[in-house]
């Protein structure tokens, strides 16, 4: 028996066949349950688990149609249009799930009828039946007001004037029902009827593209998955050839036999349609998760699908056939890297316009970064100076507090200073270079960024450093120094 | 006429099995081809032309071609002729504060590399431990610098060594890099002999330099055929129209030890990087700052020497110390109020 706390009061949210036996009912008090059996076992509810379990069972449902909508907190709605012949038809194909959910351990009631509604009411009120287009009026008649999906307070106040069953607030006129209990409960009717259309929004987005293997014999090497990926990316090949596109994110579906749910999915950086590549991607993907992926007792179903697309732009060849596309072959590296290594493994720097050093360059992932082309003249950038400022070869991701014993002119450079507990003769200097904050950047409410006071230092081995000072000295008393960073190193 | 061209073209075919089994001797051994190719003495003004002509056509000029001159001769003639090109390259930081320099030199190298092959991308791969030890490469500052552009460059974080390997040895069998450089730190035991050879053969095929760069490392065996150990050098003055400008820090200096190599004798340089022609140039003894010391900076306006710098340093004063009373050590003191010459 499962508890829920309700109104500061435990009581019963699920039970068992047992204690249905004994005459417990949904939603009565723990403790008067106690007093009539007290050897009862009573778990408290966990709603997260539930929710898992429910995306799981989604998850599985995959294999039927890639339309999956979870309904509440224990209903699964699944689009099979166009899907049923599949399956031998929908009295075969609803049959099917039946028992492999009663074989997984589900306690499962089906209903399939051409609106969503009358599959809702026909699941919870029949159990076991289809609806054929048209007979939805005759399904929904004689159910209770629960059938329509309306909120309690609605199903009371129907039920205060007569109301009793869907077929009476049917035959009941629409202009009054609309004006006094909203207008949700007639388009619930009308949607249940099919009067008005009503989407199943998926979980999941639809691919564009996929292709299947049933597998009669369950796989579990690694070595068998990527060749089926093979087999699969040539069926793939030939659809995107006709839609003259090539796919930028692939995902590969697993379906264990015991109904769990592996999904890997990989991006190119460039639309690919070659099985040659689209296997290399997922050997890397495939290697890296080997931990991961628990083949459990095998595989039964494998399917690859397309996420997104994007235009594939062919290219010729040169004459004597050798194609060297430095670019391919650098998109290609890249994405087999990110594939066994994740998103930001490959990095490329974005020039900023910006004053700050750490805002001037950003690291953006490889396939996110522009595409690389021949410069263009640009009009705006700023006139070039004929001294640009020196910038280190290396920057700290975050600038490193340095100690600054003193320096001999107050706003000089330092004469020796300690970093990482070593410390450093200063033996020439140059400085200061003034950068100040950003204030364009700035929040309303935010305080001024600081002032920086950058100078390039050479110690007296010879090493070349960036610091920088932060912050003005003040003559106003309490007014803290300022403090000093490391921000970079010089060649 | 006729006896004599026959006769030529015989000692032309021999001289070639000649050069093929030198080349054959050259791989397996490793060694430069050029080292047993050198002309023997006392042979013909003629033979020696025959031999410069199969050189030029078979196994010199693509050796010269396998070769990278630095453009300095001292260093280039130590190293026979040059870094080779499609090799692994071992360069060693003694500390992590030289990453720097280290990195500089590194660059440098690739900067002459591209001269060459313009436009080509460079990979650089490093452990996310030396990225936050010694800083993540700054591209403005390469720019600069080097003359890589920003879309040249790429780099790679991985988060263990052994990803780190696994990209350079992928990264090293690609020729649409123009070089790939590993970045790692202190002398981890995955990176051994064998790893290193996987790296050079990987780069001899593919006919591009792979740079290693170690930071804080012991020098190790490797598979690389030459080493340098590179540190900072203290730059020279700023040279303006007027001359040196006192207390300015110029261009990028390098010092560089021949660690290892199968040519050359140990050796020392002092390199110093020009980036507007993105050339190096030797720095020769008597322009060394050793004998042009300059002091604290900023310089006294008064042109009067700095104050010197006090005691020596010591790393725990010693117990004895204690004469001095409840003065802390001088270290401690700021400098304002440090021993100052009386007059």
């Amino acid at each position: 028996m499962i508890s829920h706390r309700d109104n500061n009061t435990q009581r019963i949210a699920a039970l068992d066949e047992q204690a249905e036996a004994l005459k417990l009912k949904r939603g009565m008090g723990i403790a008067d349950a106690r007093a009539m059996h007290p050897t009862i076992d009573v778990v408290e509810a966990d709603a997260e688990a539930d929710r898992r379990l429910l995306e799981g069972l989604a998850d599985w449902c995959d294999r039927y149609t890639p339309l999956v909508a979870i309904d509440g907190e224990d209903g699964l709605f699944l689009d099979v249009t166009g899907c049923t012949h599949l399956f031998g038809g929908e009295r075969a194909m609803q049959e099917e799930i039946l028992a492999r959910f009663l074989q997984q351990g589900f306690d499962v009631r089906a209903g399939l009828a051409s609106t969503p509604g009358a599959a809702w009411a026909a699941a919870r009120f029949h159990g076991d039946r289809i609806v054929a287009g048209g007979e939805e009026e005759e399904l929904l008649a004689p159910l209770p007001l629960s059938a329509l999906r309306i909120a309690p307070q609605t199903r009371t106040g129907l039920e205060s004037v007569g109301l009793r069953t869907a077929g009476a607030v049917m035959a009941a006129p629409r202009a009054p029902l609309a004006r006094r209990f909203g207008a949700t409960l007639l388009l619930r009717l009308d949607q249940a009827l099919g009067r008005l259309d009503e989407a199943v929004s998926p979980r999941l987005p639809v691919a564009p593209l996929s292709v299947e293997r049933h597998l009669a014999e369950p796989i579990m090497l690694t070595d068998d998955i990527e060749r089926l990926v093979s087999r699969l990316a040539v069926a793939l090949k030939s659809d995107l050839e006709r839609r003259g596109e090539g796919a930028r994110t692939l995902a590969l579906l697993l379906f264990r036999v015991d109904g769990a749910v592996s999904r890997i999915s990989v991006g190119t950086s460039r639309p690919m349609r070659e099985p040659r590549l689209i296997q290399r991607l997922f050997h890397e993907r495939l290697t890296a998760m080997e931990q991961n992926i628990d083949a459990g007792f095998g595989f039964d179903l494998v399917r690859l699908s397309v996420l997104s697309v994007a235009a594939f732009d062919m290219l010729q060849g040169d004459l004597a056939g050798e194609e060297t596309d430095d670019d391919a072959d650098i998109a290609l590296f890249a994405d087999r890297i990110r594939a066994r290594l994740g998103e930001a493994a490959v990095l490329k720097p974005v020039v900023v316009e910006s004053h700050l050093p750490e805002r001037a360059v950003t690291a953006v992932p490889f396939a996110e970064a522009p595409q690389r082309r021949a410069p263009k003249p640009d009009r705006t950038a700023p006139p070039m100076t004929i001294y640009p400022p020196e910038r280190p070869v290396r920057l700290f991701r975050s600038p490193e507090p340095i100690e600054v014993p003193a320096t001999e002119i107050p706003e000089g450079p330092p004469m020796n200073f300690r970093w990482r507990r070593a410390l450093y003769r200063v033996a020439r200097a140059e400085g200061p270079e003034r950068i100040a904050g950003e204030w364009w950047r700035q929040l309303p409410g935010e305080a001024e960024a600081p002032t920086r006071d950058y100078y390039r230092i050479e110690d007296s081995e010879g090493r070349r450093y960036w610091l920088y000072r932060q912050g003005l000295y003040s003559s106003a008393p309490q007014a803290a120094p300022p403090r000093w960073f490391m921000h970079g190193v010089f060649a | 006429m006729l006896p004599e061209v026959n006769v030529m073209a015989m000692s032309a075919v021999a001289r070639d099995t000649v050069f093929a089994l030198r080349r054959q001797i050259a791989k397996i051994e490793g060694t430069l081809p050029e080292r047993l190719q050198a002309p023997v003495a006392g042979v013909s003004a003629d033979a020696v032309r025959s031999d410069m002509t199969l050189v030029r056509r078979g196994l010199a000029v693509a050796s010269a071609d396998a070769l990278l001159c630095t453009g300095i001769e001292r260093l280039d003639t130590a190293l026979g002729g040059g870094l080779p090109k499609a090799a692994l390259g071992e360069i060693h930081g003694l500390e992590t504060r030289d990453a720097g320099a280290v990195a500089g030199f590194a660059l440098s190298l690739i900067s002459l590399i591209l001269k060459e092959k313009q436009g080509l991308p460079v990979l650089w791969i490093g452990t996310a431990e030396i990225f936050h030890e010694a800083g993540f490469p700054y591209a403005r500052g390469l720019h600069a610098l080097f003359g890589i552009a920003p879309e040249q460059l790429l780099f790679s974080e991985a988060p263990k060594l052994l990803d780190a390997l696994w990209i350079a040895e992928e990264a090293a069998r690609m020729t649409a890099f123009a070089a790939v450089i590993l970045e790692i730190r202190g002398s981890p035991q995955r990176l051994d002999l064998t790893a290193t050879r996987r790296l050079h053969a990987r780069a001899q095929n593919a006919g591009r330099p792979v740079l290693l760069l170690r930071q804080a490392g012991e020098a190790e065996p490797t598979a690389a055929p030459v080493r340098l150990i590179v540190s900072a050098a203290p730059s020279a003055s700023r040279e303006t129209v007027a001359g040196p400008l006192a207390g300015s820090i110029g261009r990028p200096a390098f010092t560089v030890d021949i660690g290892k190599s199968r040519t050359a004798l140990p050796g020392q340089f002092t390199l110093e990087w020009n980036p507007n022609e993105h050339a190096f140039a030797e720095r020769s003894a008597e322009k060394e700052r050793a004998e042009d010391p300059v002091a604290v900076v900023p310089a006294s306006a008064r042109g009067a020497d700095p104050a010197p710098a006090s005691g020596a340093v010591l790393a725990f004063p010693a117990v004895a110390a204690s004469a001095a009373g409840d003065q802390p050590p001088r270290q401690q003191h700021p400098a304002h109020r440090g021993p100052r010459r009386a007059g």
